[in-house]
């Protein structure tokens, strides 16, 4: 079958371009020390768990992931909770200024991330919540309302009003028909917005850099990013850690794809 | 959706309560540092502090590995006077920048010139700004030349002195040894830092300078930079090294070397330790280490390098911090991390130790370079001039049909401007 | 009608709380000390209001100057080819055969991981001695190896290739939840009149995926103009500044030299460049929406 054979290329050729540089750094983290750095590069590794040890015993790896998981667990919750509500105020309540409200949440979105860097830690430092997960997240938050904000407000213009008009003539009060007629319909709205905000904490690492220092509250990429010896680059722990770190979002993308491209279909429905 | 509600409730209570940082009753002492690949150097010390002032603690924080983003992390706690950090590190191009804005504490009442001078020169100097000294230096490095003995011997070549010859000696060992892989000289190239170190290395053997502290005038533009300069990127770059150095930081640049891919290699000590390795080198016990060449008419010139212990201005407890800083400098504790980490110390004295020479015995050549580095030119501006002389030196690297003249002219006009910054600079 | 706007406000009280304090307040900072000079290593020149200055010496600055056309030739040459690759992608997967689960799941997998993570693994392939690049390229032959980063001309591109594997998977998941709603009616219909696949993809799809891909090139833009983690691990800005995009100068003038009053202004001229983009942009956007609602 023609048509079988062509997208059974272009799969291919997709899943090479995505898989590719990673599986050469899996590969890399199974290496020995010597063939690591070999000229010109092995490509088979004799399987050597040496990084992965290290990595998880010298350099504290499920630690970070385990602060990655919260930090980013936390912002993402209270995030989608925080905007699904001010989504539903703008979609629903007709105010004169809600475009204006959503163009100013895109102009926040344009500024370098590096230029407020400062005057938010400032901030954390005066509420003394430097080197705290409230600290972080609260950035975070900030930084992700924007995106879930727009993607939700679109969501909710798109659920129809019957079934909720219907409720309150019943007497139910505006957040009850919030809570429980439209939060339910818009489960992939949520989810979607969800899925953006936690990738984009989970991948975020300047203000982590900046706010957490201490070893014990670090994130993963702030964890990677500090493998750097003083003069030596261990490639080896780098590749085990990111292989490590990454296994989970794998996993996770894996069981949730459909719900995922569901919920972001779902969005644009109405034509 | 009942689930989907406690779990909510889950992570937000989890979130509230979990604990930020929230110090011990007994009391505390914050050091930042960049964590290292052994416990020897930190955590043992540290341990031995405690245990010998019971009722402190130590609250080791860790910032990034690279100096650069070390400063950054550093910076930004002291410009906001934080009064959370105690002791710090300082890279040895920072106590000018420090002492000027006020961030680093004055330590004279607590190191006595005397006491000063058991340490090695130059790091003291790099450590003093305007009659004052602002930290206490730990460990030293200064550039090196490595090199492969064995293929210096067959060829029955003697080390070399000046970097003319170090070009002839190469180009005839690669042309003899017919090895495609092969090249001659490996060193940092990158626009970073580490560029400085190794330009400066070049310039200042040649009797040429990065600028004119008396007179707060660049010097890129004289005859004998512009030389040297000239030097690496007509007879080095592209010829006796490849291009793929101008991406080089020291990791990559000694990975070529310990494979056995370089005659001449030009790194800080700790190299040597990494190419006697069997385990990460195939050329254990080939290598010969010597100071830096130098051009004719001139002398040999290594780059310092190493750390210092500060104390901050907004630190709390000054008293304390000074222990604890006196505590790690002191001949004890340093002749203790030298043993077990192999780093150079910054007190001469460890140098004329039996102990240590035996186990280390490259201290001794060492202790001859380290006679002769040179600190990078101590001011408080030293960041941005480094970046424009990072961006002059990489262009002209980098591009080579550029006008070396005119870039270091523009090069030179820049430094100028922000030199003139600092003209009217109080005493801190 | 005040008792329903009362309501609304408290429902958009958590959110503005938060963008007030940490977004906000942070972002007028950075204008107020945008017209000030403040450098932070030298207090005695205290902070003072230079009023235009900064953004005058920004105007005039070589090396600003090569920063916004370093970022723009990345903005201009990322963009099409995320566009291009995604809407490929989106397209396969839009298909309906065995196995499309797996391949959505890979597909998402680059975009999965941290920046941080992918920058460093992108360094290790397009390293000049045991790196994949060279190895596809040139096999076992190491005399022949390149350079990529340590050239100005190639180092540019391998930032390009990094950030584009990164998001071609998230443009492609945006165009191709705009695939999914067009009906197949509408395929139906022109297969029926005869259309060959090629007419039908002009006709049909493109012209009914416009808003997700005017969606995508929205936020793709006003990301790739703040693009800097990638630079901080891959090249620091080099060889030869040829990969300095204005983030990452702005955050070498605040975070390295303590120019904090230039380094804001820089951040200013970021913002200024995304708001224009994003307003040409969305005027075409509601062109384009006027157009579709009026057929």
């Amino acid at each position: 079958m023609k048509r079988a054979a062509i997208l059974g290329i272009f799969s291919v050729g997709i899943g090479v371009y995505c898989l590719l540089p990673y599986l050469w750094f899996a590969l890399t983290s199974w290496k020995s020390p010597a063939e690591l750095t070999a000229i010109p590069p092995k490509l088979i590794p004799s399987f050597h768990w040496d990084f992965y040890r290290s990595a998880l015993e010298e350099r504290g790896l499920l630690r970070y992931i385990a602060n990655s998981i919260i930090v980013a667990g936390a912002a993402t919750c209270i995030t989608v909770a925080i905007g699904s509500v001010a989504a539903y105020a703008l979609a629903r309540f007709q105010l004169p200024w809600t475009r204006a409200y959503l163009l100013l949440l895109l102009a926040i979105s344009m500024f370098p991330q590096i230029a407020i860097a400062g005057p938010v830690w400032n901030l954390l430092n005066h509420l003394d919540w430097l080197n705290t997960y409230r600290g972080v997240v609260a950035a975070y938050i900030a930084l992700s309302l924007p995106l879930a904000t727009w993607i939700l407000t679109t969501f909710f213009h798109e659920v129809p009003h019957e079934i909720e008009e219907a409720a309150l003539i019943d007497g139910c009060s505006r957040f009850q028909a919030f809570y429980k007629i439209v939060l339910p319909i818009s489960a992939p709205g949520i989810f979607t917005a969800a899925l953006l905000v936690f990738i984009n904490a989970w991948n975020e690492f300047f203000f982590a850099l900046i706010v957490l220092t201490d070893p014990n509250l670090q994130t993963l990429p702030v964890g990677i990013a500090l493998f750097p010896g003083e003069y030596t680059m261990p490639w080896g722990e780098i590749a085990a850690a990111s292989t490590l770190a990454t296994l989970p979002l794998i996993l996770l993308t894996l069981l949730f794809q459909r719900g995922i491209v569901r919920g972001l279909a779902a969005g644009a429905v109405k034509g | 959706m009942v689930y989907v509600r406690k779990f909510f409730r889950s992570i937000a209570l989890l979130f509230l309560l979990a604990p930020g940082y929230s110090p011990a009753a007994e009391t505390t002492l914050r050091f930042v540092t960049w964590k290292s690949e052994t416990a020897q150097m930190w955590d043992q010390p540290i341990a031995d502090f405690e245990k010998q002032n019971p009722g402190v603690k130590i609250i080791r924080e860790i910032g990034p590995q690279s100096s650069t983003q070390l400063h950054d992390l550093i910076t930004q706690k002291l410009k906001n006077r934080d009064t959370e950090m105690d002791v710090f590190v300082m890279d040895v191009i920072w106590p000018a920048e420090f002492a000027s804005a006020g961030w680093a504490l004055p330590l004279d009442r607590f190191f006595a010139l005397a006491e000063q001078k058991q340490f090695l020169d130059a790091p003291i100097q790099a450590n003093r700004y305007r009659g004052q000294v602002f930290g206490v230096p730990l460990f030293v490095d200064a550039g090196l030349l490595y090199y492969r003995k064995d293929l210096l011997e067959k060829y029955r070549m003697s080390p070399p002195r000046t970097w003319p010859e170090l070009v002839e000696e190469a180009k005839t060992i690669l042309a003899r040894e017919k090895d495609p892989q092969l090249v001659g000289f490996s060193g940092q190239f990158k626009q970073y830092e580490g560029l400085i170190c190794n330009m400066m290395e070049y310039i200042l053997s040649n009797g040429g300078n990065l600028w004119d502290d008396q007179h707060l005038v660049s010097t890129l533009n004289r005859p004998r930079a512009l030389e040297a300069v000239r030097f690496v990127r007509d007879r080095i770059i592209g010829q006796i090294a490849h291009r793929g150095v101008l991406a080089y930081e020291e990791p990559e640049s000694l990975v070529l070397f310990t494979e056995g891919k370089a005659v001449f290699h030009r790194n800080w000590p700790y190299a040597w330790n990494v190419a006697n390795d069997p385990q990460r080198s195939k050329i254990a016990g080939k290598v010969g280490m010597m100071p830096l060449p130098f051009f004719p008419g001139g002398k040999g010139v290594a780059a310092l390098g190493g750390w210092q212990l500060a104390i901050s201005r907004f630190s709390k407890k000054s008293e304390l911090a000074w222990r604890f800083v006196a505590f790690m400098a002191s001949h004890a504790m340093q002749k203790r991390v030298t043993l077990s980490t192999g780093r150079a110390p910054a007190r001469a004295a460890l140098y004329s130790d039996r102990e240590v020479l035996d186990q280390l015995p490259q201290l001794k050549s060492l202790w001859e370079i380290f006679k002769q580095a040179v600190p990078r030119p101590t001011t408080p501006v030293y960041v941005p001039l480094s970046n424009i002389m990072q961006r002059y030196f990489s262009s002209v690297l980098a591009l080579p049909h550029t006008n070396v003249d005119k870039r270091a002219a523009l090069a030179a006009r820049d430094m100028d401007r922000v030199l003139d910054l600092v003209r009217e600079a109080p005493a801190p | 009608m005040r008792s329903s706007h009362r309501l609304a406000l408290l429902f958009l009280l958590p959110s503005l709380i938060f963008v007030g304090l940490f977004a906000l307040y942070p972002i007028f900072e950075s204008f107020r000390l945008s017209f000030y000079r403040l450098i932070l290593n030298l207090p005695w020149l205290g902070q003072k209001m230079v009023g235009w200055e900064n953004y005058v010496d920004l105007w005039t600055d070589p090396v600003a100057a090569e920063s916004l056309r370093t970022t723009l030739f990345f903005v201009v040459t990322t963009i099409p080819l995320e566009l291009a690759l995604g809407l490929g992608m989106a397209l396969v997967m839009n298909e309906a055969f065995r196995g499309r689960g797996l391949l959505r799941a890979i597909v998402l997998i680059p975009w999965a991981i941290p920046t941080v993570v992918s920058s460093q693994m992108w360094r290790f392939v397009f390293n000049d001695r045991y790196g994949l690049f060279n190895f596809v390229l040139f096999g076992g032959d190491a005399s022949r190896y390149l350079a990529p980063l340590a050239d100005p001309t190639l180092a540019p591109m391998a930032i390009i290739v990094a950030e584009v594997w990164k998001t071609a998977p998230f443009v492609a998941l945006i165009l191709l939840a705009g695939l999914q709603t067009i009906p197949d009616e509408l395929y139906e219909a022109a297969s029926i009149d005869g259309a060959t696949a090629w007419q039908k993809f002009r006709h049909v799809t493109l012209p009914l995926i416009r808003p997700a891909l005017l969606l995508a090139l929205l936020f793709r833009t006003i990301d790739a103009l703040r693009v800097f983690d990638l630079v901080f691990v891959m090249t620091q800005g080099g060889p030869a500044d040829a990969t300095n995009v204005l983030s990452f100068y702005g955050y070498k003038k605040i975070f390295a030299e303590g120019m904090v009053g230039y380094g804001s202004a820089i951040a200013v001229g970021v913002f200024l460049v995304s708001l224009i983009l994003s307003l040409a942009y969305l005027r075409v956007l509601k062109a384009n929406r006027l157009e579709g609602t009026s057929r």
